[in-house]
């Protein structure tokens, strides 16, 4: 069935009348709608409905999830939400990091899989879903990241989700760092673990969190922060773990292909890969595909295979997919200049925004946030950003903490100079125009 | 002030400031009705709210009032606007008997029995609040502010005694500030008051401060939603 949008339903317009009403909720966002207690199990819509309707995505939550009708390279073309304008946009909002999304090999890999193995992979990793492309880019991933395996997910969500529920059970203890990404935090929950948060990035904190934890112990951190685009400070990390007992895993979603001489990530950028006990990694960020993987022993693995319900009861990676992935690997490691035009671009564009006095925290990385902290302003600043050919993503409560509202730069290798410096124009002039310089 | 419907009642106050803090949810449990559950900002972490309130307008004169409560889900019901937070407050302190006597009965709150005294000290960007009883310090909070403006809020508040279980619904008017700096501090101090709550494992740094001045806080009619407590 076609979707409808809401004008074609002129639902908008009930919603338009309902909020008219005097239901005051324009201050409200996505968490006031979380917990609710009712007769009705659907009863939060109603009051829901008026905010989307009635404030929220007119106010600029239609900035989220607008569709995309070209690759997420430099530009872009999307039609624009509320008013349904097809746009033309500079992109700094994709995770594309090298560029390889739309890279001719891997779209001719993917192409030549969907040829050779059909659309799906129509079973379980356990059952009938794996394919030999599966295992080729599980023993060239095991080889690139200097481990005995590596097991490939359908997402990174589910990896995360799989390896922490297949390692951790009641009465065990999982120590994250706040920041950590909602699939760490609810792959805990579903173990139904201890957990404990630990501040941000504070090795002393860390060690009060495990100080008191007796049985078996999992510290988890990132290698780059996918909010703040800072890196973990891992030598401390390690060792206040080791003093502990505890094993420590790290999730460089955001940092393999991209740091260490090699590319194989933060701890390899701090010489600690044998120190860290489990590495997770994704391939819809600097791949620009889809999935995810935990490389370590061949123990580690093995156990997986038999508990990681995520990949156990999911339908395999999709073997186009997997070929793309697998020929995206293969480019990251025969042209290290990818990386090496990305950090000439991030240098570039940091300088572009440190002249002009923008305040992107504590980022050192390829994602550069462009600190607003006003939860008020930031959806207006956004809405012109895009009018002005910028397609940058607001970050908003909660996906951070109140009045820390930010725009997440996502710089790629794909970028050009010239592209860059549009941007940053863009970018400056617009905040100055706001009064945020 | 504004003009009050029937059954409405309103207070006016300089200050009301709050503080959230995070809390282990086995603690926020037990402060709570068995038939209520603690919101969990974070897995395993409830919520403590600490709110101060400098009355200077209500039928029963001026006077402080120190506000323990518990973030609970908010109550839907058709019609009525969204609340934007829903509390279930387990112990009170005002300033004067007639304040609690006022409170106890209309809004079957539970108190502390005995004055206590709050001091606000004001400046440009922040508040200290400090409740003690008898020259015996119970609690201080700090709080700061960010952007402020003027808003309307709608909150409930859950009540239980012997008598039953009571909801209130009240509208927050007021010049708003609300950040999650982690500027501000809390310290408890031994007192009966914090007998629930001293060695609950409560962050001394709240999470979110809240501050609303020049305001007032105009109730709706207190309304019995189920039984008593056994």
């Amino acid at each position: 069935m076609a979707h409808q949008s809401d004008s074609d339903t002129g639902l908008e317009d009930q919603r338009d009348a309902g909020q008219a009403s005097g239901v005051s909720n324009s201050d409200y966002d996505y968490s006031n709608f979380y917990y609710s207690s009712s007769d009705d199990l659907f009863a939060i819509f109603g009051p829901y409905d008026d905010w989307w309707y009635g404030t929220a995505r007119r106010n600029g939550y239609y900035l989220f999830s607008q569709p995309m009708s070209t690759p997420p390279g430099a530009r872009i073309n999307l039609e624009e939400q509320l008013n349904h304008e097809p746009l033309e946009l500079l992109n700094l909002a994709s995770y594309n990091y090298l560029g390889l999304s739309h890279h001719p090999e891997v779209i001719a890999a993917a192409k030549d899989a969907l040829d050779r193995y059909g659309l799906g992979a129509a079973g379980s990793p356990i059952l009938s879903g794996t394919m030999d492309v599966h295992l080729t880019l599980e023993k060239e991933l095991a080889t690139f990241k200097k481990k005995e395996a590596a097991m490939v997910f359908p997402t990174g969500y589910s990896t995360n989700v799989g390896l922490l529920s297949a390692l951790l059970r009641p009465g065990d203890w999982v120590i994250l760092d706040q920041n950590v990404h909602a699939s760490i935090v609810d792959g805990a929950i579903l173990a139904k673990a201890q957990v404990r948060f630990f501040r941000h990035n504070q090795p002393a904190d860390l060690e009060k969190k495990l100080r008191g934890t007796t049985g078996k112990r999992l510290v988890v951190v990132e290698g780059v922060y996918s909010m703040d685009g800072d890196i973990v400070c891992l030598p401390e990390m390690v060792e206040v773990s080791k003093k502990y007992g505890a094993k420590i895993m790290i999730d460089e979603a955001h940092s393999t292909f991209m740091y260490g001489a090699e590319g194989r990530g933060v701890a390899e950028h701090f010489g600690l890969e044998d120190q860290v006990d489990i590495h997770v990694g994704t391939f819809s960020k600097a791949l620009g595909g889809q999935g995810g993987f935990v490389a370590g022993s061949q123990s580690l693995y093995n156990y997986l295979m038999g508990f990681a319900r995520s990949r156990v009861f999911s339908c395999a990676l999709a073997p186009a997919v997997t070929a793309g992935v697998l020929q995206a690997l293969r480019i990251t490691q025969r042209e290290p200049q990818l990386r090496a035009t990305l950090w000439s671009n991030v240098a570039h564009f940091r300088g572009l925004l440190s002249a002009a006095g923008v305040d992107v925290g504590d980022s050192t990385s390829q994602i550069i946030p462009i600190m607003i902290r006003n939860d008020r302003r930031i959806l207006g600043i956004a809405q012109k950003l895009q009018q002005a050919g910028l397609y940058l993503q607001p970050i908003i409560f909660p996906a951070v903490a109140k009045h820390r509202s930010r725009f997440r730069v996502s710089i790629s290798a794909s970028h050009t100079t010239a592209q860059l410096d549009e941007a940053a124009a863009i970018l400056v002039n617009t905040l100055r125009e706001e009064g945020i310089l | 002030m504004s003009r009050l419907k029937p059954g409405e009642v309103q207070y006016q106050y300089r200050h009301a400031i709050g503080g959230f803090f995070e809390f282990p949810i086995e603690h926020a449990r037990k402060l709570l009705p068995s038939s209520m559950a603690p919101i969990e900002m974070h897995h395993g972490q409830g919520i403590l709210s600490v709110m101060m309130f400098d009355f200077n307008g209500s039928l029963v004169g001026e006077y402080g009032e120190l506000v323990l409560s518990i973030p609970v889900a908010p109550r839907i019901i058709p019609g009525r606007p969204m609340p934007r937070a829903s509390f279930f407050p387990f112990l009170v302190g005002t300033t004067t008997k007639a304040s609690r006597d006022h409170a106890i009965e209309l809004w079957h709150l539970p108190h502390f029995m005995e004055n206590i005294e709050i001091a606000f000290t004001v400046d440009e960007h922040d508040i200290r609040a400090a409740a003690a009883q008898g020259g015996q310090s119970i609690l201080d909070m700090h709080i700061t502010d960010y952007e402020w403006g003027p808003v309307e809020h709608h909150y409930q508040a859950f009540e239980q005694d012997a008598t039953g279980t009571y909801m209130a619904t009240m509208a927050m008017n007021a010049q708003f500030s609300e950040n999650e700096e982690e500027r501000g501090s809390l310290e408890i101090h031994p007192h009966a008051f914090t007998a629930g709550i001293r060695n609950a494992g409560v962050n001394t740094t709240p999470f979110r401060e809240l501050w609303m001045r020049d305001g007032f806080q105009t109730f709706q009619p207190l309304e019995k939603i189920g039984a008593g407590a056994a």
